[in-house]
């Protein structure tokens, strides 16, 4: 049985133009101890599925899904407080901007021991070893003195290590990392990357990482889920997603971003014309087919998520078999 | 010396070389560079009161740069390395400590804010940001031509619908506010905004940063087809090395205020000879699956720019430091006969 099972997961949002639909029907599932990635750009619905899955969705927000197990146990019906059990004791989550996440008015120490003596009722001192245990093993020197410091006193790259050390403090079986290495230099993001994956490895624990950056993707992910206005238009493990991706929006992805070797310097690189549609009121049909290079008429209907080898599944009616005719580019607008 | 009237001749001799400028072709014979640098630096002073000293901040350190005319010069580092302050000199909008920035081999220093925004324009990061959300479009591409008195109201309309063509913008975006626009869509307002004044140097600051990867290749296309259309010199500031790699003809690597190396871009990628270029290349992550993160071997010992450490100031996180680095700051010297500078003992 997999450690997080999602069927038919919908977020809708009331907004002044009407209903928002965020997150419209995905299936996912990660398994003990893996690396998924959700991929996809801002306002494809990867925010807010993480949200969903740690109930820290805001309060308009509507959750409805066929299943939304946690090891066996479901989600959707789960009181506040059963909820809370869960956060920070067997669910962790990590965001994008540590300095936000973290209270400015409390020390690190504060923080990282208030969940293990609120979850697991071991003593503060207990508590304060464990904070320095984790603290040397994310890379962060002095970390008796560190614990009396306050998330100002530190720099961008160790605030997220601190974040890090934070959601293994009650050693949780999933942890959703939701960006969090998108603010930081790329010399850092590299550091806490290879941290990171170090540890999941090591604790043997389940990792979410949201990110729409690909090449962070290809380097961590065990699978990956692309994400597009609010679906998973694609799933695999990360080899077969990069070898032969199967819907058009992922090759369009991984074409678009200039690559050594494979993109020559100064030319054109192959955009992806358009913009993501609005996800307010209904979408019909594939919500790709405005932006796709090979649109059928076939594409107003929505496209069945299709079974390729390599346990990969894409969305598009095309995905296993070859477009009809090719169709005249569509100049941009 | 009164510095009223140098303003004046700065003003004068600059206003006179635009349109000399702008009607010649891209002349890359030319020896004169489009920009140079020369020992730019940029001091601020923190703390400090009435009776008390302030503590100094390099936040940039003699830089000397020359950009040839129609080509691309990457600016890449960390943040709070000094490429935005670097970029604020070029743009007027904050005063060299110490330093000239020359455009066509005439100095900048004393030439009125005026005279500098019709050959030097930016485009910011954020386009959420940068742009006055109460304003229709058209004011906002249009306002340059007003602020300079160019033109009459219809001509500068007709020049604002010509210029939301060249970047792409759908004729009726001109009556739209900023906030119905998408992302790339209002980059590409800004974008329009930096060249109805015909500049040319633009100072790209992080151009693409805010934006979604499908979108980010757009404005990366036309950056480049403006460039090849109007004979453009951009300096190019990114922390994103594939898209510098894809976009520069030469690349400077600034660290805590210095360039550290310089030099053409396929010297730079295939080889670096600094080991902090060294590290930054090898934290660029390609979509290869398999490869793993590399460890880039850097320590992180972050400094503080206001109290940089003695010798190299990247040697507290350099994995090659000797005893030298720790004394000596290296300077940035000519290495090889192929035009690249480095700032490394150890190179």
């Amino acid at each position: 049985m997999p450690l997080l099972n999602v069927k038919n997961l919908h977020v809708d949002l009331p907004v002044e133009a009407g209903m928002l639909h965020a997150v419209r029907g995905i299936d996912f599932h990660v398994e003990r101890g893996e690396m998924l990635c959700l991929v996809g750009e801002s306002g494809c619905g990867k925010s807010m599925t993480s949200l969903a899955l740690m109930g820290l969705l805001p309060r308009k927000a509507r959750l409805s899904a066929d299943r939304l197990e946690f090891d066996g146990i479901d989600l959707a019906t789960l009181s506040e407080r059963r909820r809370s059990d869960l956060r920070g004791a067997r669910m962790a989550m990590i965001f994008q901007e540590p300095m936000t996440a973290l209270n400015p008015a409390y020390t690190l120490g504060n923080q990282l021991c208030e969940g293990l003596i609120r979850h697991r009722g071991v003593s503060r001192r207990e508590a304060r070893e464990r904070a320095i245990y984790l603290l040397g093993r994310v890379g962060i020197s002095a970390a008796k003195e560190r614990l009396d410091q306050y998330p100002h006193q530190l720099s961008g790259g160790l605030r997220q290590r601190v974040m890090i050390a934070m959601a293994l403090m009650c050693e949780p079986d999933l942890i959703i990392a939701d960006e969090p290495t998108t603010a930081l230099d790329v010399t850092i993001q590299a550091q806490i990357l290879r941290l990171l994956r170090e540890l999941q490895q090591e604790f043997g624990t389940a990792v979410i990482f949201i990110t729409h950056d690909l090449g962070v993707v290809a380097r961590i992910a065990d699978r990956v889920a692309v994400m597009y206005a609010g679906e998973v238009i694609e799933s695999a493990p990360t080899p077969a997603l990069y070898a032969a991706p199967g819907h058009p929006y992922t090759r369009g992805l991984l074409s678009c971003i200039p690559t050594p070797g494979r993109t020559l310097p100064g030319s054109r690189l192959q955009a992806i014309p358009g913009v993501v549609p609005s996800l307010v009121g209904d979408v019909e049909g594939c919500a790709f087919r405005n932006r796709c290079p090979q649109a059928q008429p076939t594409c107003e209907r929505t496209p069945p998520l299709m079974a390729l080898p390599d346990d990969h599944r894409a969305r598009c009616h095309y995905a296993d078999r070859p477009v009809p005719a090719p169709r005249q580019p569509e100049t941009m607008s | 010396m009164n510095a009223h009237s140098t303003t004046e001749v700065a003003d004068s001799r600059l206003s006179q070389a635009m349109p000399a400028a702008s009607m010649s072709p891209p002349a890359s014979q030319a020896p004169t560079p489009a920009l140079e640098l020369c020992g730019l630096s940029k001091t601020f002073t923190l703390g400090g009161g009435l009776f008390k000293r302030g503590r100094a901040l390099g936040a940039v350190s003699d830089v000397s740069l020359r950009i040839p005319r129609g080509q691309v010069m990457g600016l890449v580092g960390e943040s709070g390395c000094g490429k935005s302050t670097l970029a604020k000199m070029l743009l007027g909008l904050t005063t060299p400590s110490a330093g000239d920035v020359l455009v066509d081999g005439r100095p900048l220093r004393g030439a009125s804010q005026k005279a500098l925004a019709r050959r030097i324009q930016p485009i910011f990061q954020d386009p959420y940001s940068s742009l006055n959300p109460r304003k229709r479009i058209a004011q906002i591409v249009g306002l340059p031509l007003r602020v300079h008195g160019i033109g009459t109201a219809r001509e500068q309309a007709a020049r604002v619908a010509e210029t939301l063509d060249v970047v792409g913008l759908p004729r009726r975006a001109a009556d739209q506010f900023p906030g119905q626009l998408s992302g790339g869509q209002r980059q590409r307002v800004a974008i329009a905004r930096a060249l109805i004044m015909r500049p040319d140097i633009v100072i790209c600051d992080e151009p693409t940063s805010a934006l979604d990867v499908s979108v980010q290749a757009q404005i990366l296309n036309l950056l480049l087809d403006l460039k090849a259309e109007f004979g453009l010199t951009y300096l190019f500031i990114s922390h994103d090395l594939a898209v510098v790699e894809h976009l520069v003809d030469r690349v400077a690597v600034m660290y805590l205020g210095r360039i550290v190396e310089e030099g053409t871009r396929e010297r730079i990628f295939a080889a670096p000879r600094h080991p902090y270029t060294q590290a930054l290349l090898a934290s660029a992550l390609t979509p290869e699956p398999g490869l793993g993160v590399p460890d880039i071997g850097l320590g992180d010992a972050m400094p503080d720019p206001s109290d940089p450490p003695a010798g190299c100031a990247f040697h507290p996180r350099c994995p090659k430091a000797e005893a030298i680095c720790r004394q000596q700051r290296p300077r940035l010297e000519a290495s090889g006969d192929d035009g690249t500078r480095v700032a490394c003992h150890l190179a």
